[in-house]
Order: C-alpha cells, then sequence, then structure tokens
C-alpha cells in the first residue's frame, strides 16, 4: 500500500533477485563447460563460448553488486541489513570468481583431465554446483523471510562433506598415478579450486542461517 | 524578559540532550538525516507543550511558593547541576535537578508541598521500571504481529524505518509535554508567565536547542542502541514514547534518559541479552541520588550568595 514511499528498498529488492539469476546464469554456464565439453573427453567447440559467456556473468555480477551497494548507500534499508547484503554479495561475489578462474585455468594452461579421474571429477562439479544452487535458494529463502534455512544448511554441509571426500579421493588417485609430477600438480590444483566452491558455499550458508537468526523475532 | 533567559538556557540545554532520545536511533544509523530528524522533533516538541504541558507545569508551579528571583535561583541552580553532572559524564535528569533546585527554594521558603513531591519521586523511580514493563509488553504484542505477516526483509526494513519516524515523532511530543514544566514552570509559579505562554516559549527554547545544538548528540548518543536490533531499537523507542507520554498525562515530569535505559533493560530481559552494562547501571544509580541533592545544594548556595550583603566596619 506505501510501496510508493520505499522505491529505494524495491530497487535494491529487484537488483538481489537479478543478482541471483545472474549467479544461477554463472554456474549454469560453468556446468555446462565442464560437462558437455570438458569432461567427455571430446574437443568440443563450445568451450571458448562457455568461457566467455561465463566470464561475462561473472562481470555482470560484479557490476549489480556495484550497483546495489550505491542504491543502498543512497539510504536505502536500515544499515544492519545493508550490511548483512554487502556481506553476502561479497562471498557470493568469491564463489563466481572461482567458476570464471577455474575454466581460465583450464584454457590457459591447456589442462587435460585423464580418464581415471573423469567419473569422480565429474561428481565433484555436479555437487558443487547443486551446492550453489541450494544457496541460490537459502538466499531467496532470506529475502523473504521463509522458512527451511536451517534445513538447507544442514543439506550443504552433506554435500561440502561429500566434496571434501571427493577431493582426497582424486587427488590420492592424481599423486598415484603415472604422470609426471608437474602435471600432477596443475591437475591437483584444479581439483582444490573446484573444491574450494562447496567450501565457499558452506560458508555463506552458514552466515544466511546466522543473519536470519539475527532477525528472529 | 530577561529574566526569563536562565529558563530559555535549560530549555536549550534540554532540547540538544534529550532529542538524542527520540530520534538518535535513526540519525546515528543514518535512517533518517539530521536535519529531517531536527525538523519533526522541534515541530512536535512544540506542539506536545502546548497541547499537553499543561499537567506537568501545574504540578511543578504547585511545588512551592515562588517569587521571580526565586524563579531565577531555580533555573540558574538546574542549569549548574545540569552542566556538572554532563561534565562527569553521569547520566542526567533535568527533571530532578529542576525538582531538586526547587526543594532549595522550598526549604528557604518552609514551604514544602511532601504530597507533590512524594508523587514526583515515586515517578523517578517508576520512569525505568514502567517503561521496562512497556518495553516487553510492546515486545510480546509486535512479534506476534509480525510473525504473523512476516513481512520479507525489504519490508521489515521499510516498516522499522517508517516505524522509527512515527515512534521518533511520537516520543517528541511526549518529551515537548512532559519536559516542558522542567524549563518554564517555575515562571508559572513566580506568577510571571501563564500556563500557555509558558508551554509556548519552553517548547520554542527545546525545539531552537535541538535545530541548533542537536546534531552532535543525536549522531552518536544514539549508536549505544544500533547495538540492539532494529525491531528490539523501535520497540525501546514506542517505550519510551508511550512511558513518557503517561508521566506527561499524571503531569509529573521524568528523564527521557532513564526511561531509554528501562526500555533497554526490558528488551533485554525479553530476549535474554544482557544489552547493559554494571559500570552503566552504578553511574545511572549514582546519578538519581545526586541530582536532586547537587541541585538542592547550588539553589540554597546561590541563594545565600545573592543575599550577601557588605557591612561597612563601623
Amino acid at each position: 500500500m506505501f510501496s510508493f514511499l520505499f522505491k529505494k528498498e524495491r530497487q535494491v529488492e529487484l537488483l538481489i533477485y537479478e543478482y541471483l539469476d545472474t549467479f544461477k546464469l554463472t554456474y549454469e554456464s560453468f556446468s555446462n563447460a565442464m560437462n558437455f565439453c570438458f569432461l567427455n573427453e571430446i574437443s568440443c567447440e563450445n568451450f571458448e563460448f562457455y568461457i566467455k559467456q561465463t566470464h561475462k556473468y561473472e562481470n555482470k555480477i560484479t557490476d549489480i553488486s556495484d550497483e546495489i551497494n550505491s542504491v543502498m548507500y543512497t539510504k536505502a534499508l536500515i544499515p544492519d541489513s545493508r550490511g548483512d547484503i554487502m556481506t553476502l554479495l561479497s562471498e557470493f561475489d568469491i564463489i563466481s570468481r572461482l567458476f570464471k578462474d577455474i575454466l581460465h585455468m583450464m584454457q590457459v594452461q591447456k589442462l587435460v583431465v585423464p580418464g581415471f579421474i573423469i567419473q569422480e571429477t565429474k561428481e565433484l562439479v555436479r555437487i558443487s554446483v547443486e551446492c550453489c544452487e541450494l544457496l541460490t535458494k537459502q538466499s531467496i529463502a532470506l529475502f523473504t523471510n521463509t522458512s527451511g534455512i536451517r534445513e538447507l544448511l544442514s543439506l550443504i554441509d552433506t554435500y561440502e562433506s561429500h566434496c571434501d571426500n571427493l577431493e582426497r579421493r582424486i587427488i590420492s588417485m592424481i599423486i598415484d598415478s603415472d604422470i609426471d609430477w608437474f602435471g600432477k600438480l596443475q591437475l591437483k590444483e584444479l581439483i582444490e579450486r573446484i573444491g574450494n566452491i562447496s567450501d565457499g558455499a558452506e560458508r555463506v550458508s552458514k552466515r544466511i542461517n546466522i543473519f536470519s537468526l539475527k532477525r528472529r523475532v | 524578559m530577561f529574566s526569563l533567559l536562565g529558563g530559555v538556557f535549560m530549555g536549550w540545554a534540554l532540547g540538544a540532550n534529550d532529542a538524542a532520545n527520540v530520534f538518535g536511533t535513526a540519525v546515528s544509523s543514518k535512517m533518517l538525516k539530521f536535519r529531517t530528524a531536527a525538523i519533526l522533533a522541534a515541530i512536535f516538541v512544540i506542539l506536545g507543550a502546548v497541547f499537553s504541558g499543561r499537567a506537568g507545569i501545574e504540578t511543578i508551579q504547585n511545588l512551592t511558593n515562588f517569587d521571580l528571583h526565586q524563579a531565577v535561583i531555580s533555573s540558574v541552580a538546574a542549569a549548574i547541576t545540569v552542566t556538572i553532572m554532563t561534565a562527569f559524564s553521569l547520566p542526567i535528569s533535568t527533571s530532578q535537578s529542576v525538582v531538586g533546585s526547587i526543594i532549595g527554594i522550598s526549604i528557604i521558603n518552609r514551604q514544602v508541598n511532601f504530597d507533590g513531591m512524594g508523587k514526583v519521586v515515586a515517578c523517578w523511580f517508576g520512569t525505568p521500571v514502567g517503561c521496562a514493563i512497556i518495553a516487553i509488553i510492546l515486545y510480546k504484542l509486535l512479534s506476534v504481529i509480525y510473525n504473523r505477516f512476516k513481512p520479507n526483509m525489504f519490508e521489515s526494513d521499510s516498516i522499522i524505518r517508517a516505524g522509527m519516524i512515527v515512534a521518533g515523532s511520537f516520543g517528541a511530543y511526549a518529551l515537548g509535554a512532559n519536559n516542558v514544566a522542567n524549563v518554564t514552570a517555575v515562571f508559572v509559579g513566580s506568577g510571571t508567565l501563564s500556563v500557555f505562554n509558558a508551554a509556548l516559549i519552553g517548547g520554542l527554547s527545546i525545539a531552537f536547542g535541538i535545530i541548533t545544538n542537536g546534531r552532535h548528540l543525536m549522531e552518536n548518543i544514539g549508536k549505544k542502541l544500533v547495538k540492539l536490533d532494529p525491531f528490539s531499537a523501535l520497540v525501546v523507542l514506542l517505550a519510551v514514547g508511550i512511558t513518557i507520554h503517561i508521566y506527561s498525562i499524571i503531569g509529573v515530569p521524568v528523564s527521557s534518559s532513564q526511561a531509554i535505559i528501562g526500555g533497554v533493560l526490558g528488551v533485554g530481559i525479553i530476549r535474554g541479552v544482557n544489552t547493559i552494562k554494571i559500570k552503566m547501571l552504578f553511574n545511572i544509580l549514582i546519578g538519581w541520588f545526586l541530582t536532586p541533592f547537587v541541585a538542592c545544594f547550588f539553589a540554597l548556595a546561590i541563594e545565600f550568595i545573592v543575599h550577601l550583603h557588605y557591612i561597612p566596619h563601623q
């Protein structure tokens, strides 16, 4: 009824949903690059396209994040919420940068994932992306004040533990293989970076849970 | 008119100090510009003083019989007390210093209205306790409504922002209604001003204090409340407004600083968190006990000094 009085709040709300939509596009583009091109052991013409797309979405995320901050600091929302949203967005930015960095790393270093770890790596990517999907749902639950935040945290936590186990297993397989040591270190770094996605998702998820508890009346 | 300067000075100091209690949270957290808050506070303080200030003025003027000379002494003694207590960083209550100085005048006049004094002192104790109780009830009530409608984060922020503006304006109205008696009631007692003129001059001088000297305190003092979550801060502000307004109806000037401390304690009790430090409570207790005695002492001392006469050696 009084929405005309709070245009800036509404503007921030719309920008945040745009941000989350773009975040979703980023992890989907990353997932496509990894699954349809890289891990199928076939030469994929679209790999370059997905890298560019992921980069484009990552840039858009940064732009939206800047716009949200500038609208918030022209006196939209109460300071407590501004702080929470800024923290949340900067954590999301870190995850979206990881997508771009992983793809760039593979492109620049011309990395080839050997066949003996393809299944595990695919699984690692799938669960990491799923963590991001759950994270997006959890953020929406925080902004819309709906239930399920705690349950989503515990699900992300479980997925993150699973990712950690996979990461350790893949690294062991790499170290035990006949690949030269330089190649081993390159692959180890790649797997660790992929593992960082679920770690980041869990970190953000815990923050969202705290923000939600803080707002409980 | 010159004799009113003591009262106007008192109103100016009161406006600068106490407006922070009603709008400080909104301004220090940058939810509201100082200029907007100051204009709203000034308008509502004047309205409160003019429309609801009569009861408090009548209570204070009936505490003893004044002449103009004693009214000026009472104002000056109260103003000196406020200045000294502030210098020692003790929580001040202009109401207590005004009543303390009036007690000093009453002792000189040998004419103390014990019924009136009893009512005022009882209300001093009742202010923080009453505000704490009101804060607890309000928190329970508003949280039920809040949880029933479950507003999203953006709606919740908008509601809290709007609520703080409304609560601040209401608090300013209650402040004007309640505290105008501290500023000019003694001049009604001395027959210098009518009740309406006293309310108007008192309200204007408090408003003048808010606009010219309220900025620093509003931008800084309110920060002590920001440690509370926004919902609790809104509850505290509303509780302060309601408490002061109740005392305006009863006709006893009370301290908005003490009310806000009671409100913060009340919210702390209901949320199970420690909102006030022991040292701060200790300072508040010292302030409560010392203020009336110090003001009484200054009133007696000033009265004694102005009656000293030089007697030439024969």
